[in-house]
């Protein structure tokens, strides 16, 4: 076992450990056996069918390329002088919004996480200390990210800014992230507060959603507060910005440095160092009581299979082939029960719902509300498919995977049609829903005359669908464990399908700039679905020998 | 360590129920050193609960629960330096690699990280294990995985031993060494307590056999002890009767039935 840097860093901080409790030489233990699981691939049932090249332990604190462009997306901001106030908001509002969604989709799952319990709590490790290295091991992820994030402006303003403006921006961001990884966990301990079992796992979800969407708009308000282009303009304090966090940390740059010594800023200074370490008090305080709660997580509740009917009526309708059929059914109870699915998918599934509205938001905003019903600005409704491409990534991986033997064991002639239901459960569960709600606001928005353009979106999305698909290497649902998704960058990869789904729509303008422009796409995109889908998944020859194609 | 007759663990009136069902009905039940207890009961029976309400694994009962004259509810947890425990065998870190594994425990136990390497070496040794001690526990068959987590419940030298099917995957040789381990370490006055669905082995390794059925205890004494209260033939035959289980043969019958039914169904 590699004796990790981070560690031996965290080891100066000993002293103050002890201090509150935490058995630091077992934290340490148990830290350095955390990150040296994630730096290893465990093989999996079905390791020998597919080809892989078997990486070498990497080391778990990889550098996040996508990260790193937004870092550099930052500098330009750090090079403007005059006003710390509009400057450092914009930044604070930059880098909270990035880390609180990485929090919420990426670590969600290891704040939640149980499975330690029984070996690590059977052991004299009492409970501080084991929330407190659960705690750290999140840290540690969170402050790469974060490094990563601000590290070129971090590097360069010691060079534009000075000295003292780079000590500020360092200490303010460890603030900032120990802030956001208390709220994020004293969120959670009050939704657990009040419900459980099962029904706590659906509203931890619903949360997740609804926290992306908040974050969203809220940083949009922020940056629509302090509109670009008047970067130049006097700062104007009011009481709301006591509530914006951001702001908070904006003003020590303009106390300290600015040399303002107005309340207002004074107040907004103190409310960026006192409000985080309050919360990390309560937090050190209430980590007992989140440990408690957690166990309500694993308790059993009844699934209950009211739904049943309808999953066989769906399946029935969606797919011909019986085989087919039989891993729509699977998907689609996996998708429904995998706890780590959902907490990995709904966060994607809060962007999909928001990205259709966030430029029409902008537009209302501007007031040009009447000027919308003409535009095309419907086009937007592609940014609801973004969510593919997170779904279709994650149906791979389960907490189960062991549990895939099974497709070893059972004769199937080929793999086509597990596929292929895994995707329609994929499109009809989750892809389906959300774009019938977004396509009833929209036609609320735009009127009646969108709706051929939307049944154009959704030939679209389906071939959007398949081209995910078809992006990833082909995994068996259900056969990956998760902790191989950290090790594996598709950065790259889901880049390109943005890009596809922008040009996706950028085609859809073309056709709808002439009359009847918007039949002939459509007319080209049933053929199209016709001819990917089958391409895609080959027909089951040896089975029933009927084919099946996808009934949009 | 107290008193020879002090009970090392004492459960008095404990109840446990999750949100939908009672799973624990008033257990009452004292373990005094050197006994090798075998837990049995059916599926579902509260066995594991009552374990890992003892381990601090599992809150929420009402009751008394104490273990070296100590109740566990008084949020120390000092108390499990002397305890072992073998969970089910899917519960350890199976990336790391066996001297991984067992020298991290053993540090949660609070050993020196070369003294655990050291001991854990040579018990590996010792069960036939020496080439494997760097490799990764996910690589390991069931057996082996089950002699790793046996070791890594032993490390610290308990005072008592909780086990959960602590037989499960060995072949019959370690299954004698095994068995032997526990006679030995009982004879040293050390605690063992286990559950098991063998009713052979619990038989015959058991100094005192706990039954108990739908919450409650059913049945507590030797196997002599059992069997002189009227129950006739072996363990499994008082399992049966005790647990008001008399139907195998129907069941099995109709479980075959319905296996070569013909599908009428569709």
């Amino acid at each position: 076992m590699t004796d990790f840097y981070v560690l031996k860093l965290l080891d100066k901080l000993r002293g103050g450990f002890s201090r509150i409790g935490v058995d630091y030489d077992v934290m340490r233990s148990i830290l350095q056996v955390k990150l040296t699981m994630d730096g290893r691939r465990t093989p999996t049932v079905l390791a020998g069918m597919q080809k892989k090249e078997e990486k070498k332990e990497g080391s778990p604190l990889r550098v996040q390329w996508i990260y790193l462009l937004f870092g550099v997306m930052l500098i330009p901001l750090m090079m403007l002088t005059g006003n710390y106030m509009l400057q450092m908001s914009l930044v604070f509002g930059v880098v909270m919004f990035m880390i609180t969604t990485t929090l919420i989709s990426d670590f969600s799952s290891v704040m939640l996480d149980l499975r330690d319990k029984n070996i690590l709590a059977s052991k004299p490790v009492n409970r501080r200390t084991l929330n407190m290295a659960k705690s750290i091991h999140i840290l540690i992820y969170l402050f790469s990210v974060t490094l990563t994030l601000t590290g070129p402006s971090l590097i360069l303003c010691l060079f534009k800014q000075g000295v003292l403006f780079f000590l500020i921006y360092a200490v303010e961001i460890i603030l900032m992230d120990c802030f956001i990884l208390v709220i994020t966990a004293l969120l959670y301990l009050l939704i657990m507060k009040f419900f459980d079992g099962e029904k706590l796992k659906d509203i931890i979800n619903y949360v997740q959603i609804i926290l992306t969407i908040g974050i969203t708009v809220g940083y949009q308000l922020v940056v629509r507060l302090f509109d670009i282009a008047e970067l130049s303009l006097s700062f104007k304090p009011a009481w709301w910005q006591y509530l914006i966090s951001p702001i908070w940390f904006a003003a020590p740059f303009e106390m300290l440095i600015g040399g303002a010594r107005d309340t207002h800023f004074v107040v907004l200074s103190v409310l960026a160092l006192v409000i985080p370490v309050l919360l990390i008090v309560a937090y050190i305080k209430l980590m007992p009581l989140f440990e408690k709660s957690l166990q309500k997580l694993s308790e059993q509740g009844n699934v209950g299979k009211s739904n049943a009917r309808m999953v066989d009526w769906l399946s029935k309708v969606t797919c011909k082939n019986p085989v087919e059929g039989m891993f729509f059914r699977f998907s689609w109870s996996m998708m429904k029960n995998e706890r780590d699915f959902k907490l990995k998918v709904y966060p994607a599934i809060g962007y999909s719902i928001v990205f259709p509205f966030i430029f029409i938001f902008g537009i209302f905003w501007d007031g040009n509300a009447s000027s919308i019903k003409d535009s095309n600005t419907y086009l937007m409704i592609y940014f609801g498919a973004t969510l593919l491409q997170t779904v279709v990534l994650m149906l791979r991986y389960s907490a189960g995977y062991k549990g895939s033997w099974i497709y070893k064991l059972i004769p199937l002639p080929n793999t086509a049609p597990i596929y292929r239901g895994m995707l329609k459960a994929a499109i009809v569960r989750l892809l389906l829903p959300l774009f019938a709600i977004e396509a009833i606001v929209y036609l609320w928005l735009f009127g009646l005359r969108i709706v051929p353009d939307l049944v154009v979106v959704l030939f679209a999305m389906l071939i959007y669908a398949v081209i995910c698909f078809r992006s990833y290497p082909p995994v068996l649902p259900f056969s990956e464990r998760y902790e191989a998704a950290k090790q594996k960058d598709y950065t790259a990869n889901s880049f390109g399908l943005l890009f596809l789904l922008m040009g996706m729509a950028g085609i859809h303008y073309v056709f709808t700039l002439f009359m009847g422009g918007v039949y002939i796409y459509l007319l080209v995109l049933v053929v199209l679905n016709l001819w990917i889908w089958r391409i895609t998944f080959p027909k089951n020859v040896s089975s029933t020998g009927r084919g099946s194609s996808f009934p949009g | 360590m107290g008193l020879a007759d002090d009970p090392v663990i004492a459960i008095s009136g404990l109840w446990m129920n999750y949100t939908d069902r009672m799973v624990l009905k008033g257990i009452d039940l004292k373990v005094y050193r050197g006994q090798i207890i075998g837990y049995i009961g059916p599926n579902g029976a509260g066995k594991s609960t009552t374990v890992k309400i003892m381990l601090g694994l599992v809150e929420g009962y009402n009751g008394k629960v104490e273990i070296f004259g100590r109740d566990i509810a008084d949020g120390d947890v000092s108390y499990k330096k002397r305890i072992g425990y073998v969970p089910e065998v899917a519960e350890l870190y199976d990336s790391l690699t066996a001297r991984e594994y067992l020298t991290f425990v053993g540090e949660l136990y609070g050993m020196k990280r070369s003294d655990v390497d050291y001991k854990a070496g040579k018990l590996m040794a010792l069960l036939g294990l020496e080439k494997a001690y760097d490799s990764r526990i996910a690589t390991f068959s069931k057996g082996m995985k089950q002699k790793v987590l046996l070791i890594s419940s032993m490390l610290h030298d308990p005072d008592i031993l909780f086990l959960d099917e602590p037989l499960s995957g060995l072949d019959a040789n370690s299954v004698m060494v095994v068995k032997e381990i526990f006679a030995s370490l009982a004879a040293r006055g050390k605690t063992i307590f286990y559950s098991s669905h063998i009713m052979d082995v619990v038989e015959k390794i058991s100094s005192r056999i706990v039954l108990i059925d739908g919450g409650d205890i059913v049945a507590d004494g030797s196997f002599a002890e059992l069997r002189e209260k009227g129950r006739e033939g072996s363990l499994e035959d008082i399992f049966n009767q005790l647990t008001g289980f008399d139907k195998y043969r129907d069941i099995a019958g109709e479980f075959v039935a319905v296996m070569q039914e013909v599908s009428s169904h569709d």
